[in-house]
C-alpha cells in the first residue's frame, strides 16, 4: 500500500482580504483563484476541477444561484459544486478534491471561497442588529430564547468548562493576548499594530458573559483559494505543500448523546486518522492552526490533541506555550480572533506560507503544521459539530 | 392570561418549527413541556429522535411525546449584556440557559425570575411559562425556567 503522506500537495496558494466594495464576493472569489493558478505556474486552462468552499449550515451562508467563480473565471472544468461545514470548508473541501484526483477524474482542483460578513454586518447594523444577522438561522431551536448569534451558545463551552475544570478569564484571556501578539506580525492581520494585555481583554465590554469582546473572533471580507494536485504533479513547482495526513471526528458520534460535547471537540477520530496517515507524533506538529471561533475551541483543542492535559489547558495558555516563542506556536496569522476569519482557510493560508518560509516576521521553521476546522448544527441543547484535522508539511 | 394586549408582552422570536418538533411546541402552548420517550424501553430524548439502544419502528413508530416533570438543573449558562437586535434591548441582561431535564435530554431555555448573578452549573430549577409577542404581533408560548421552589402559585 503506498503511504497516504507525500501523495497529494497544495501547489498554489491565492488570497485577497479586506472589503473590496467595488466587485462582488464571487469576482474576490474568483481573483483569489486567479492568484492561486498563477502562484501554481498553471493556466486557467491547467485547471479541470473547481470547488466552492462555502459555510453551509452552522450558521452559513445558503448555496447561491446566480453564478459561479468558476464560470466567471473561464475555467475548463469538469465538475464545480459547494462544499462546507460551518467553518469547516478547508478539510472537506480537500476530502472532496482528493476523491476526484484519486479516481482520475481530475488534475487540479482548485478551491475557493469568499465571505462578505464584515459588509454585510455594517448593513444590518443599520437595522439595530449587533454581527452576523445576515446569516439565516431556519429551523434553530434556540432563537426564541435570544440564541441570536454564534457567541449566544459558543459561551456555553467556556460555561461549561470553567464549571468542570475551574478555567477562568484571564486564562481565556491569554490565548487572545498571544494570538494578538502574532497579529502583530502579521501586516495583513485587521489587529495589526494594535496589542493587547490581559488588562485589556477583562476590561473589554462583557458581550455574553462568560464572554467578553476580546474572546470573540473577528467578523471579515476576503477570499482564499489553493490548487491541489498529484505529487508526480507537484514536484515541478515552485513550493509545494504536501498533505500529510486528513481526518474527520462527529460530535453527533458520541459526545453530543453522553453531554460532553461542551467540554470536548469531536477531535479523536480526527487526529487518529490524520496522525496515523503522516506517520508522525504529536511532538511533530511546529506550529498549529486551530479552529478559534472564541478563545474557548482553542483552550479545548490544546487540550484534545494532547499538548495539556485534560483541564490543565488554562495553566498551559497562561504560560505563554502558544505565544511567540513558546513550545507550541499556535495561530501564527493572529487566527481568526486576531486576523481574518475565513473559516479553516485562515489556517490553511498560513500553515501553507508558513512552510514555505513566507511567513515574514512571524516566520517559525518546522516540517509539519497542522489546521483544524469546526462548524455544525446548533441544536439549542448542544452543537453538533464536525472536527476536521489536515497536517502538512513540507517533503521528506 | 389570553387577554394580555401583544404591545404588553416582550418581544421574542417565534419558534422555528418543523413537523418532527412540532408536537413539542403544541405542547408547550398548551403549557406543557414534553420529551420524547421510546415506548419499547422507556429512554427519553429531546429533540426527536430514533432510539439508540435497539431496532425501531419505521419513521419513529416506537417514539411519542410525554410530559417532562418539569424539573431539571441548569447544565451550562450564560447572561446576554448585548441586545443584538434592538427588539431585545430592554430584556438584556438575560440568561440563556442548557437544562438538564430530570429525565434526562437537555434543552435550551432562559432562565427568569432572578438575578442573573444568582445562576450556577447545578441550579435546581423548574419550568413555567410564559407569553412573548413576536415582531409581526402574534403570541406565542414559550417554556422557562425559574429557580426551584421559588414559583408563585399566580404564575
Amino acid at each position: 500500500m503506498t503511504k497516504f503522506a507525500d501523495q497529494y500537495a497544495i501547489v498554489g496558494l491565492g488570497s485577497v482580504i479586506g472589503p473590496h466594495p467595488e466587485v462582488s464576493g464571487r469576482a474576490m472569489q474568483a481573483e483569489a483563484a486567479r492568484l492561486a493558478i498563477e502562484d501554481a505556474g498553471l493556466v486557467p486552462s491547467d485547471i479541470d476541477g473547481a470547488l466552492d468552499l462555502k459555510r453551509q449550515g452552522g450558521g452559513g451562508d445558503r448555496p447561491g444561484y446566480t453564478d459561479s467563480f468558476a464560470r466567471m473565471l473561464g475555467l475548463p472544468v469538469n465538475f464545480y459544486y459547494s462544499i462546507g461545514r460551518g467553518g469547516s470548508i478547508a478539510g472537506l473541501g480537500i476530502a472532496t478534491a482528493l476523491g476526484f484526483l484519486q479516481a482520475g477524474l481530475a488534475k487540479y482542483v482548485v478551491c475557493s471561497n469568499f465571505v462578505e460578513d464584515w459588509s454585510n454586518s455594517r448593513k444590518t447594523r443599520a437595522e439595530g442588529k449587533i454581527g452576523m444577522a445576515h446569516t439565516p438561522r431556519r429551523g434553530h431551536y434556540g432563537t426564541p430564547f435570544g440564541d441570536l448569534r454564534a457567541v449566544s451558545h459558543h459561551s456555553f463551552f467556556a460555561s461549561r468548562h470553567m464549571h468542570e475544570y475551574g478555567t477562568t478569564s484571564e486564562q481565556l484571556g491569554a490565548i487572545a493576548v498571544a494570538q494578538r501578539q502574532w497579529a502583530c506580525m502579521n501586516p495583513d492581520a485587521r489587529m495589526y499594530g494594535r496589542p493587547i494585555t490581559i488588562e485589556d481583554h477583562q476590561a473589554s465590554e462583557m458581550v455574553v458573559d462568560p464572554y467578553h469582546l476580546l474572546d470573540l473572533c473577528q467578523v471579515s471580507d476576503g477570499a482564499v483559494s489553493f490548487v491541489l494536485t498529484t505529487a508526480d504533479r507537484a514536484e515541478d513547482t515552485r513550493s509545494p505543500v504536501y498533505l500529510k495526513g486528513i481526518g474527520f471526528g462527529e460530535a453527533m458520534a458520541s459526545l453530543w448523546w453522553e453531554k460532553r460535547n461542551y467540554t470536548e471537540l469531536a477531535v479523536k477520530p480526527a487526529k487518529e486518522a490524520a496522525f496515523a496517515h503522516a506517520g508522525i507524533e504529536l511532538a511533530d506538529i511546529g506550529h498549529a492552526q486551530l479552529y478559534d471561533c472564541f478563545t474557548g475551541e482553542v483552550l479545548f483543542q490544546l487540550e484534545d490533541y494532547g499538548w495539556a492535559e485534560k483541564g490543565a489547558g488554562g495553566e498551559f495558555v497562561a504560560s505563554g506555550a502558544t505565544a511567540p516563542g513558546g513550545s507550541i506556536p499556535v495561530n501564527t496569522s493572529g487566527g481568526l480572533l486576531s486576523a481574518y476569519h475565513f473559516g479553516d482557510l485562515t489556517g490553511t493560508l498560513e500553515a501553507v506560507t508558513q512552510l514555505r518560509k513566507e511567513a515574514g516576521d512571524r516566520q517559525v521553521d518546522a516540517n509539519y503544521s497542522l489546521v483544524s476546522g469546526h462548524g455544525g448544527e446548533i441544536l439549542s441543547p448542544g452543537m453538533c459539530s464536525i472536527h476536521s484535522t489536515l497536517i502538512f508539511g513540507t517533503k521528506e | 392570561m389570553n387577554e394580555t394586549k401583544p404591545n404588553t408582552l416582550l418581544r421574542r422570536s417565534a419558534p422555528n418549527t418543523d413537523r418532527d418538533i412540532q408536537p413539542f411546541w403544541d405542547n408547550v402552548a398548551n403549557r406543557q413541556l414534553s420529551v420524547m420517550r421510546c415506548k419499547t424501553c422507556g429512554a427519553y430524548y429531546w429533540p426527536a429522535s430514533y432510539c439508540r439502544n435497539h431496532d425501531n419502528e419505521p419513521f419513529l413508530g416506537n417514539m411519542e411525546w410525554v410530559p417532562a416533570s418539569g424539573k431539571g438543573t441548569v447544565f451550562a449558562f450564560n447572561v446576554h449584556h448585548w441586545a443584538f437586535d434592538a427588539a431585545l434591548k430592554e430584556q438584556v441582561p438575560y440568561v440563556y440557559a442548557l437544562i438538564e431535564l430530570e429525565e434526562g435530554p437537555l434543552i435550551g431555555s432562559n432562565v427568569i425570575d432572578c438575578d442573573p448573578s444568582e445562576v450556577r452549573v447545578g441550579l435546581a430549577v423548574e419550568v413555567t411559562f410564559r407569553e412573548f409577542a413576536a415582531a409581526d404581533g402574534d403570541v406565542f408560548t414559550l417554556h422557562q425556567f425559574v429557580p426551584a421552589g421559588t414559583q408563585s402559585t399566580a404564575s
